[in-house]
């Protein structure tokens, strides 16, 4: 990168905190960002990616200070500038994108709105009624269906990929020549994530803006980045192109976080088998509706049909994936397992008894045998009670223990996570969310259960911690042969630990599989959409140029007739309007509920043509 | 077509309120010892005449069917008449049982219409005047959690809240009344009789808002739209004006809502310290001379208000927020 190009450099800039001088969030990063670049910013949680995001935009709250450095846009120290000459830049020369799109604008005043506001409180002399044309023409450039309808909405009305695209336009209305993406994707679904990378890719182009390119994922930044920074501790330690970085890494830093990368696919990849077994929980064609009030009518309701009909039987001692985007109806599932929620039609047994048949009585006593693990480590803790006490609760609840053996009971289940003993008289405060899980897993333990259901337990925990959790996991299950459902939107998780995988789209599963068999082997165009959109630096057999889906999921209220993915299939036949598909049995033990299968077997083959 | 239906049901939700209210009401004060007939007729007149009013009165029917009387009454705007006010205004409870005025009594939805402006006047200069203690109290000390500003508006909180509002009163009428002279405060004779009133109700009301506005503006700073929003390019000004302040007054308004009842409850003991004409005064007179109808009449209206302001606040919420849905 030549520097009299470069249209954004960083020179020594450094971060510490008010308290403590010694700190250094950010440590000397230099860098140049090139005119129409787009440079990558890697790091795990805690590395000072979103400080250095915005210290460039000189947007550091307390307790972070500045403690050295400039950032020079165009000739001007950005550090430096009075108000006045900031806010002729900020906001409208650079533009910022952040992480979490549902809350980055006011949620009581129409977004199309807010971008005008944004928009003239940065131009001087533009006109009202040109700063909303110029604003519904960004709105179209990003492929936001009907536009001039929803620039009268508000957040809430926006899905997540939605908002994250009504956030690119926020930022690019203005036509910036910088632009700094914060994780853009980091809270979004995979299928989602992959839309909005390509969309970058295409506006970047569009509107030749340099893009800053902030991510925790590196196979994320390596399909878009021209170069990119390793940032460690707030250090920048190495900066290198793509494929270099990749292939031939010089920092050990750089080295282990490749090595740490979940691998998905691959010759010497695989995932664990399945095997018969007897069946320990067997789901039969459940059905749940939510009834929910439309708003604007008097009595109106609308019928959110969050399960539709899953059959499923889980294996003993297995552990078996439910994957899916969000608003699938996983969550729902999960609470239909955990009898948190009743089907109204359907049945679950478990252990052969029909949930539903038993007296209260009796149901406490199985609820042993099954526990639910929750997504959020902090919510599901109470704040003010002891560990210990906390991981006695439900042996209190269940039954009568005498004192001393609910102890023993803890105090071995917290050996047996990992925990340290002295913690059972502290609160959990300041733990971090690893121990926070941890006893979270032991809160289940102690009942001695034969089934846990993870409700994306570990996807708020970073590499290191999850790959510790699954030892745990795994050890656990040689020891008390337990049986796992994991419920997770992350593929690359579900490839490492699953036997069987069961793919679930508005509120049916559409193909369960062996997992190597959907993998490697999918059968139902979803599946492939699904994994189209894994971003990995393994050669990916399901290119998204191919596979990748436009749109969302339509709503789990106005549900498509005939097959429900028809609306979005990229083969959808005539007959897929009008009939549901069955489940099928396929030769390898799989079950796929689309058209194309019963034609042609085995799996037809086919590719979509390249999305523009 | 959201109005329409908003105002439709919470109206017809409303009335079900006000009929309980009213059957409530109208129960109570029938069993509550004192004999109406003898209050109309005097303490002098005769067992007959008692029986008699009684009888012309309905007083002898069972409750529910006098109830159901009532009602048609209402619905045709009646809520009857005082039974010791006379329509000119003077007061008939020692007058002799057969003084010809007697037949004479005042219209009690007259003495309340007559009544409520003054009332209303009374209370809205009241709000107006808490809105501009609290803002800047509140709103400064949001900005600020834990400076001076925050302490400031923790103080006077807590002195507001602490002074009785009877003594505040007193206390007022002797300084600007008495030493200074430049407000009066006894009656009723133009728009400055308002004033000292609504100020002794504004600092009784100022703190409840003082601290939702600076919790509520506390808690907004430091949502996320708002920490993005200087880097968005939007000046501080607008961010604080524009967005958090809208943000906060939706609990604000909820505040209001509630708040009504205490300001009501103020309202009868400030407007009798100051001898405010206002539904307050009339309301106390009402039980001390056992008025029923009269202090029924009052009841019903003020649970109607109650009632109503709390529709127009839910409304009002749900137009700044259009998340909210009642």
């Amino acid at each position: 990168m030549s520097g009299d190009k470069a249209i954004l450099q960083v020179q020594g800039l450094s971060v510490g905190l008010r308290n403590d001088p010694s700190a250094r969030i950010l440590d000397n990063v230099s860098f140049e960002l090139g005119a129409g670049k787009v440079l990558g910013v890697i790091g795990e949680a805690g590395s000072g990616k979103t400080v250095l995001a915005r210290a460039i935009v000189r947007g550091l709250t307390e307790p972070l200070t500045y403690e050295a450095g400039q950032v020079f846009y165009g000739g001007d120290d950005i550090s430096s500038l009075s108000p006045k000459r900031l806010a002729d830049i900020r906001g409208n020369k650079i533009g910022y994108i952040g992480s979490n799109p549902a809350g980055a604008l006011d949620p009581t005043l129409p977004v199309g709105e807010q971008i005008v506001e944004k928009l003239l409180s940065v131009s001087s002399g533009l006109s009202r009624s040109a700063a909303k044309k110029r604003v519904l023409e960004v709105l179209f450039a990003v492929r936001i269906p009907s536009a001039e309808v929803r620039f009268h909405e508000y957040p809430f009305q926006f899905s997540g990929g939605m908002m994250q695209r009504v956030m690119i336009v926020d930022a690019l209305v203005t036509n910036p020549s910088v632009l700094i993406a914060d994780n853009i994707t980091q809270a979004l679904d995979v299928t989602v994530a992959a839309q909005i990378i390509r969309l970058i890719q295409e506006l970047r182009d569009k509107f030749s803006t340099a893009i800053l390119f902030i991510s925790s994922s590196l196979p994320v930044v390596e399909t878009i980045a021209d170069e990119v920074l390793v940032l460690q501790q707030g250090k920048i330690i190495e900066q290198a192109t793509p494929s270099i970085l990749i292939n031939a890494p010089q920092h050990d830093y750089t080295m282990s976080l490749l090595a740490r990368l979940p691998r998905i696919w691959g010759a010497d990849i695989s995932g664990p088998e399945a095997s018969d077994a007897p069946t320990l929980m067997a789901i039969e064609d459940v059905h749940r509706t939510y009834m929910v009030r439309k708003k604007g009518t008097f009595r109106g309701m609308n019928a959110v049909q969050a399960v539709r009909g899953v059959t499923l039987d889980i294996r003993e001692g297995e552990n078996i994936g439910i994957v899916g985007e969000s608003g699938c109806g996983k969550s729902t599932l999960t609470r239909l397992l955990a009898w948190l929620e009743t089907p109204e039609q359907g049945t679950i047994r478990f252990a052969g008894e029909d949930l539903s048949r038993l007296s209260r009585q009796e149901l406490t006593k199985l609820r042993q045998s099954f526990q639910l693990l929750l997504q959020d480590p902090y919510s599901s803790l109470p704040s003010r009670m002891a560990v210990g006490r906390i991981i006695a609760e439900p042996l209190l609840i269940h039954g009568s223990f005498k004192k001393r053996e609910i102890r023993d009971r803890v105090l071995q289940a917290m050996d047996e996570v990992g925990l340290d003993r002295a913690l059972e008289n502290q609160l959990t405060v300041g733990l971090s969310a690893g121990q926070r899980q941890r006893i979270n897993i032991a809160r289940a333990l102690v009942l001695e259960p034969r089934l846990l259901i993870l409700d994306e337990t570990l996807s708020a925990l970073d590499q290191v911690e999850q790959s510790k959790l699954f030892e745990l996991f795994d050890k656990l299950q040689q020891k008390h042969g337990f049986t796992y459902i994991f419920i997770s939107h992350d593929m690359a998780l579900v490839r490492k630990v699953c036997h069987r995988v069961a793919v679930m789209y508005l509120g049916r599963i559409v193909e369960l599989a062996d997992n190597n068999a959907l993998f490697e082997d999918p059968v139902h165009p979803y599946s492939k959409a699904l994994l189209s959109a894994v971003p990995t630096l393994d050669d990916h057999p399901f290119k998204a140029q191919e596979y990748l889906l436009e749109g969302e999921p339509p709503s789990p209220v106005d549900i498509p007739t005939g097959c429900s993915f028809r609306s979005r299939c990229p083969v959808a036949l005539a007959k897929c309007e009008t009939n549901d598909p069955d489940a099928r049995v396929l030769v390898g033990g799989g079950q796929v509920s689309c058209h194309l299968v019963d034609e042609n077997q085995p799996a037809p083959n086919y590719q979509i043509a390249a999305a523009v | 077509m959201y109005l329409l239906i908003f105002l439709s049901r919470r109206l017809l939700q409303g009335a079900a309120v006000l009929l309980i209210v009213t059957f409530a009401i109208f129960t109570l004060l029938r069993v509550v010892p004192g004999d109406p007939a003898r209050l109309i007729v005097g303490g002098m007149a005769p067992d007959e005449v008692v029986e008699q009013k009684a009888e012309e009165l309905g007083l002898n029917d069972p409750i529910p069917v006098q109830f159901i009387k009532y009602l048609g009454e209402i619905a045709q705007g009646d809520l009857g008449n005082s039974f010791v006010r006379a329509r000119s205004g003077s007061m008939g409870g020692a007058v002799a049982f057969d003084d010809p005025s007697r037949g004479d009594r005042a219209e009690v939805l007259d003495l309340i219409i007559e009544r409520v402006p003054l009332t209303l006047q009374l209370a809205g200069l009241a709000v107006l005047f808490s809105l501009i203690i609290s803002f800047p109290l509140g709103v400064a000390a949001g900005l600020n959690p834990g400076a001076w500003q925050d302490k400031l508006a923790f103080f006077a909180g807590s002195i507001f809240v602490s002074v009785p509002n009877f003594w505040l009163g007193i206390v007022l009428a002797l300084l600007f009344s008495v030493h200074l002279g430049i407000l009066p405060s006894i009656g009723y004779k133009g728009f400055e009789y308002t004033i000292l009133p609504a100020f002794v109700l504004a600092i009784e009301m100022s703190p409840f808002i003082i601290r939702t506005l600076s919790v509520s503006i506390a808690q907004i700073m430091q949502e996320e739209f708002i920490s993005v929003a200087p880097l968005r390019g939007l000046m501080r000004s607008r961010i604080v004006g524009a967005h958090a302040i809208r943000n906060a007054s939706i609990p604000l308004l909820n505040l209001f809502g509630i708040q009504l009842g205490s300001l009501l409850g103020g309202v009868l003991v400030i407007e009798f310290i100051f001898d405010y004409p206002g539904l307050g005064r009339l309301t106390i007179n009402a039980v001390l001379q056992r008025d029923f109808p009269l202090i029924q009449g009052i009841a019903i209206f003020i649970s109607a208000m109650f009632v109503f302001i709390n529709i127009a606040v839910d409304l009002a919420a749900s137009f700044i927020d259009p998340r909210l849905e009642y």
